[in-house]
């Protein structure tokens, strides 16, 4: 479904990616995992077209992503729910979830529209409680869930979703992946990048390993899951588990 | 037959190209990261890395020689720290220094899944029991083709090494369905088992891999009749990383690749340029999932044919002709690689000198191959008793046996049996 090849990005003469190839398949729930400043976001960003300096090649649904701006590659189907989650807060939560369907309601999708608001309360009870509530009282984990909520508004084909987990409570980071989880089993197709490694990892089909703006390592989640190399980098593991015995 | 792995064994061209990318690329930055070795190699050859765009890119990279195995004993070449290492191999290299390679707790599910998909192909099952037999030098394999069998839940008689007699008995009484032995030793099993007074009808075995030779259609064919059984090919690499990685289907027409594991190419073996599809060449091999001990284009020295016009199998990994003749000097002898250069090593190591002249013949004696080698009876090598000369030879067979993995016969021979020796010393083939 996502097909990204040599992806090379720059912030100026920094070089922020540096030759990364990644696929999606339908259905799949991908995590790309790595550490600060790894690169995880400016890719994610140059999917969307909000990082419009990248080279390479990245293709959705055989369609080259080069040089579309990022209604149009919503337009597509392809929806981000941003780092920090990027709400409107001082207006409604219903306002905030009815500019994820802008591009529709240019296409005058109106009744389906209303459909998957509804859908989206099913999701997320807790936003039709707050519905006009300005966004700014939320909670944190409320917060995320509108963000989410947003995004499918858009009617995705394929979710991207940077950091969900960053700042949540552990209970609230479980039920946001348990949400993630029933958007894959309804065939959503979705792209995770988390620090949160071991919470990633564990409802992703494959994940991708990012360092220094390069795949050093992909497979199975369960695969890395139980690799030393992630254990140590990303599942903060005691490091003296690793360093003691052999050398 | 059925398909191990459906998902990566049939997977479609173009998500099979863009999985290859990859992990080409992964591979690639992992070995640039974490062996000292590759990144070295690849900065005397100005190569970033990140600069590999495509496949005419990718031939840019440098080859792995058998040598630089031997050069960066033991762990040189390992990718991760030591302590992650689950199973450590030695296979001997071309010279004295044997070639360490590692697994990861990850490598070595990832062989049991690369022998479950090959032993499937060959139909084996649940339903069946294995034996193992195949000669010390490929003691590894055995290690892997237990693994894979156990992960289908063959019954499993793992390698043990038992004179010929006593796996005849194994054969016959444990009701061995399936054997994993060498080409040339399936060759031998009819003279033996008719030695032994055994009819191939009375056992149980239906299917046999032959593994360690390439073997055209003609040899299968001519050990089906002889032995009433349907035989399957396997090829794999004795030095590193294993047995299997290549594997026939039911439809008989090449060896198909695990290339969701490993990246082949064939190259002219004297430029190192790739040849056109289909045309015959050195195997090249990177490994593309392998955690502890990646290898980076790696000269394998077999010469094969790739073609990947679809199979009717269903499986979309391309397949490989297995073709005769090594692009080295190395002679395969009953599934185990030797080298001359080694043989004559050893020999100076025993012997305390470098023996002059030699020659290394490879010879069918009552039905098993064995390396033979001659050396000239001069001042160092006679004594007045012959006790002693033989007491000489007997503890030089057992020694090289022991190093090589293969049996060993030496002879002494008088000056002008050497008269018309090669000047390269290579091991001279005399088998039928």
């Amino acid at each position: 479904m996502l097909r990204i090849r040599n992806l090379r990005c720059h912030y100026g003469r920094i070089r922020a990616i540096n030759g990364v190839s990644l696929s999606v398949r339908p259905g799949e729930l991908i995590a790309l995992i790595g550490a600060n400043g790894a690169g995880k976001s400016t890719l994610l960003q140059s999917i969307c077209g909000l990082h419009g300096q990248w080279e390479g090649e990245i293709l959705f649904q055989k369609e080259p992503l080069k040089g579309l701006k990022p209604p149009a590659i919503v337009g597509m189907g392809v929806s981000l729910v941003p780092e920090g989650r990027m709400l409107f807060p001082p207006m409604s939560v219903l306002d905030n979830l009815r500019l994820g369907a802008y591009v529709r309601y240019r296409r005058r999708e109106n009744r389906e529209i209303a459909r998957d608001l509804d859908s989206v309360f099913e999701l997320f009870p807790v936003l039709r409680e707050r519905a006009q509530q300005p966004a700014g009282t939320l909670s944190g984990g409320e917060q995320q869930m509108l963000a989410m909520g947003r995004a499918l508004m858009a009617r995705p084909r394929m979710l991207l979703l940077d950091e969900p987990s960053m700042g949540l409570a552990p209970f609230i980071v479980r039920l946001i992946l348990d949400i993630l989880l029933q958007l894959k089993e309804q065939g959503m197709t979705i792209l995770l990048v988390e620090q949160n490694a071991r919470a990633a990892l564990q409802i992703a089909d494959r994940g991708y390993v990012i360092e220094n703006g390069r795949i050093v390592l992909d497979g199975p989640a369960g695969e890395l899951l139980v690799d030393q190399d992630v254990k140590r980098a990303y599942l903060g593991k005691d490091y003296r588990e690793f360093c003691e015995g052999r050398t | 037959m059925p398909v191990w792995n459906e998902r990566e064994e049939c997977l479609g061209l173009e998500e099979r190209v863009q999985q290859q990318w990859e992990r080409l690329q992964s591979s690639l930055n992992r070995a640039h990261k974490n062996v000292p070795f590759y990144r070295n190699h690849f900065r005397e050859e100005k190569i970033d890395p990140a600069q590999m765009e495509t496949l005419s890119d990718w031939e840019r990279i440098p080859f792995t020689f058998p040598r630089h195995f031997g050069e960066n004993y033991p762990y040189g070449l390992f990718a991760v720290p030591l302590r992650d290492v689950v199973r450590i191999h030695t296979a001997r290299g071309i010279e004295l220094k044997p070639i360490v390679s590692g697994y990861t707790k990850q490598d070595i599910g990832i062989w049991r899944e690369i022998m479950a998909r090959a032993l499937t192909a060959a139909g084996v099952s649940r339903a069946d029991i294995l034996q193992i037999d195949l000669d010390p030098g490929l003691a590894n394999w055995g290690r892997h083709y237990k693994d894979g069998a156990e992960s289908i839940e063959a019954g499993v008689i793992p390698l043990t090494l038992l004179p010929h007699e006593k796996q005849l008995m194994v054969l016959r009484d444990y009701k061995t369905s399936v054997l994993i032995t060498s080409t040339s030793a399936a060759l031998q099993l009819k003279d033996l088992l008719f030695r032994a007074n055994l009819n191939p009808n009375s056992l149980s075995l239906k299917t046999l891999i032959l593994v360690g030779e390439p073997t055209g259609a003609a040899v299968q064919r001519r050990i089906e009749e002889e032995l009433h059984v349907r035989t399957w090919v396997h090829y794999g690499l004795s030095e590193v990383p294993g047995p299997g990685l290549a594997f026939q289907c039911e439809e008989r027409q090449g060896l198909h690749v695990s290339e969701d594991h490993f990246f082949p190419e064939v190259v002219d073996p004297e430029t190192g340029r790739s040849v056109p599809e289909e045309s015959e060449g050195e195997l090249v091999l990177t490994t593309l999932t392998t955690r502890a001990f990646p290898l980076i284009r790696f000269r394998t020295g077999d010469r094969v044919r790739i073609f990947s016009k679809p199979c009717p199998c269903g499986r979309t990994l391309r397949r490989m002709e297995w073709l005769p003749h090594r692009t080295d000097e190395m002679m395969i002898i009953r599934g185990v690689k030797v080298h001359h250069r080694q043989v004559l090593l050893l020999l100076s190591r025993f012997l305390g000198f470098s023996p002059h002249p030699h020659r290394f013949l490879v010879r069918r004696r009552e039905f098993i191959d064995t390396l033979e080698v001659w050396l000239k009876v001069d001042e160092q090598v006679f004594s007045d008793e012959i006790k002693e000369m033989e007491k000489l030879c007997q503890r030089l067979e057992a020694e090289l046996a022991q190093e090589l993995g293969v049996p060993v016969k030496i002879r002494l021979k008088e000056e002008d049996s050497f008269s018309n020796v090669g000047s390269n010393g290579a091991i001279e083939d005399l088998r039928p």
